[in-house]
C-alpha cells in the first residue's frame, strides 16, 4: 500500500491546488502559462478540467502528478505536498503510451516494477487482476499493435490501477478513440473508478469534450486561454446515469459553452 | 488445401472492422429504445455514420442479437438476454461465434490440440474464395485481429503473442 494511505481524511480534499502558477523563460521575457489556478478534489468525485487548446490543461495534470514544477503555489495530497512523482498518484494518457515489444501483462508488470515492496508473484497477481477488472482477461500474451485503440487503452488503465493509486490523473483518456468504444468505455472505466472496492479516492480529468465532462464530472473546472486561470467551476449535480438527450444536460453543455467562450 | 467433404461456400463472415463493444453498444442502444427501432435513429443514437452502422448491424443479425426488417431493428430474444447481463457478454455468444468464418476455421485447424497461425486460416479460407483482403498480409493481418478480439473474448481460443499462436480454450 502507498505510505500516505492513512492520511487521507473523509471529507476533506483528497487533492488541493493552491494558486499554482507557471511561467515559462525563453531569452527575452517569461511566458506565463499558468496564473494562479485553485481547485480541489474531493473523495469520489471526478473533477474534469476543460479549457481551450493549448491553454495548459496538460500541463497542470503534469503538474498535480509531480511530473512538472510550478513556478508558484503548492499542489497537496491530502496534508502532504506533492514534490515529485508519487506512488499514490498515476496518470493515463491520450496516446495510451504502452511498451509495443511488451505483452499486455508485461506492460502492466511495468508499471509495478518500482514496488519493491512486492514479490514477482505479487506482482504478476495484481496485474492478471488487473486486467481482468479492466475486461481483459485473456489477452495477456497480446502485444499492443495486435490490441484495438479501446483495447489499448484498457490496458493502460489497468497499468495505472494495479499500482493501487489513490490520485487518478487522465489525460484525454477517450479523445484519440472512435465515437462507438469512447462512448462505451466511458460508463465502464468511470463504474471502475468511482466505487467502493477500488484504491482510487479520486479522479482528475482534462477533457476538450464538453459532452463527456457533463457525462462523467461532478465538478467541471474551466480555465481560459494562456495564460490560463479558473474563469468558472461547477457542480455538476445530475443524477447518474446521466441521459445524454435530455434537456438537463444540455443545460450543462451550455452552461460550460458559455464559461468556455 | 481444401479437406474433401468440407462445405462449400460458407455463409456466415464476420464483417472485418466489427468489434465486440460495438455490437454491444448497438444491443444496449437497440433495448433502450424500445420495440422496434429505425435504422437510421440508431445510427444518429450511437454517433456512427450509417455504413459504420450497417456492418454492425451485420454482426448483431449474424450472432442471433437483432432482426433486421425493412430498416427496422429489434432484438431478438437472445438479444435481450445478451442486453441483461452484466458480465462476459460475449462468452454468451461462443456457439454462434464459432460457425462464424474466420473463427470456425481457426476452431478446426486447432482441434486435437494443434496450435494456429492467423496465416493458415487465411490460406484455408482463401481456397474457398472467403477474403477480407485483397492482399494477403492485409488479409492475414485483419484474420488476426478478428481472431484475437472475437476468440479471446468468446473464450474460444487463447493466443500467444510470443508466437502468434492460436490455441482451443
Amino acid at each position: 500500500m502507498p505510505e500516505n494511505r492513512e492520511q487521507l481524511v473523509t471529507g476533506s480534499p483528497i487533492v488541493t491546488v493552491d494558486h499554482v502558477s507557471l511561467n515559462y523563460h525563453n531569452e527575452k521575457e517569461p511566458l506565463p502559462v499558468l496564473a494562479d489556478v485553485s481547485l480541489t478534489a474531493g473523495k469520489d468525485e471526478l473533477v474534469a478540467v476543460t479549457g481551450p487548446s493549448g491553454c495548459g490543461k496538460s500541463t497542470l495534470l503534469r503538474i498535480i502528478g509531480g511530473l512538472s514544477k510550478a513556478t508558484a503555489g503548492t499542489v497537496k495530497i491530502a496534508d502532504s505536498e506533492v514534490t515529485g512523482p508519487r506512488s499514490e498518484i498515476t496518470m493515463v494518457f491520450q496516446n495510451f503510451v504502452l511498451l509495443p515489444w511488451r505483452t499486455s501483462l508485461e506492460n502492466v508488470l511495468f508499471g509495478l516494477s518500482s514496488r519493491k515492496d512486492l514479490s514477482i508473484a505479487q506482482k504478476r497477481e495484481k496485474a492478471e487482476k488487473a486486467l481482468e477488472e479492466t475486461g481483459l482477461m485473456g489477452f495477456e500474451n497480446v502485444y499492443p499493435g495486435e490490441l484495438s485503440g479501446g483495447m489499448k487503452q484498457r490496458v493502460g488503465v489497468a497499468r495505472a490501477l494495479a499500482t493501487d493509486p489513490e490520485v487518478m490523473l487522465m489525460d484525454e483518456p477517450f479523445s484519440s478513440l472512435d465515437d462507438l468504444t469512447a462512448e462505451r468505455l466511458r460508463k465502464e472505466i468511470y463504474a471502475l473508478l468511482i466505487n467502493p472496492f477500488t484504491s482510487v479516492k479520486t479522479v482528475i480529468m482534462v477533457s476538450h469534450n464538453v459532452e463527456e465532462i457533463i457525462e462523467l464530472a461532478d465538478k467541471a473546472v474551466v480555465l481560459s486561454q494562456r495564460p490560463a486561470h479558473v474563469v468558472g467551476e461547477l457542480t455538476i449535480d445530475l443524477p447518474r446515469p446521466r441521459n445524454k438527450k435530455s434537456p438537463e444536460f444540455f443545460t450543462w453543455v451550455d452552461k460550460v459553452y458559455s464559461l468556455l467562450s | 488445401m481444401v479437406e474433401p467433404g468440407r462445405p462449400l461456400p460458407i455463409a456466415l463472415v464476420m464483417p472485418g472492422n466489427v468489434r465486440a463493444g460495438q455490437v454491444i453498444s448497438l444491443v444496449e442502444v437497440t433495448g433502450g429504445l424500445g420495440a422496434k427501432v429505425d435504422a437510421s435513429r440508431l445510427a444518429d443514437e450511437l454517433g456512427a455514420d450509417i455504413a459504420v452502422l450497417l456492418t454492425i448491424l451485420d454482426a448483431a443479425e449474424m450472432l442471433g442479437l437483432v432482426k433486421s426488417e425493412k430498416g427496422n431493428v429489434s432484438l431478438t430474444e437472445l438479444g435481450l438476454r445478451f442486453q441483461k447481463t452484466s458480465k462476459n457478454k460475449v462468452r454468451m455468444l461462443k456457439e454462434k461465434l464459432a460457425a462464424i468464418e474466420p473463427f470456425r476455421t481457426a476452431l478446426e485447424l486447432a482441434s486435437k490440440g494443434k496450435a494456429v497461425t492467423a496465416g493458415q486460416v487465411s490460406e484455408v479460407l482463401s481456397e474457398i474464395g472467403i477474403k477480407w483482403h485483397y492482399q494477403p498480409e492485409l488479409n492475414e493481418s485483419l484474420i488476426k485481429a478478428l481472431l484475437i478480439h472475437w476468440t479471446i473474448y468468446g473464450a474460444l481460443m487463447k493466443y500467444d503473442g510470443k508466437t502468434g499462436k492460436f490455441q482451443k480454450a
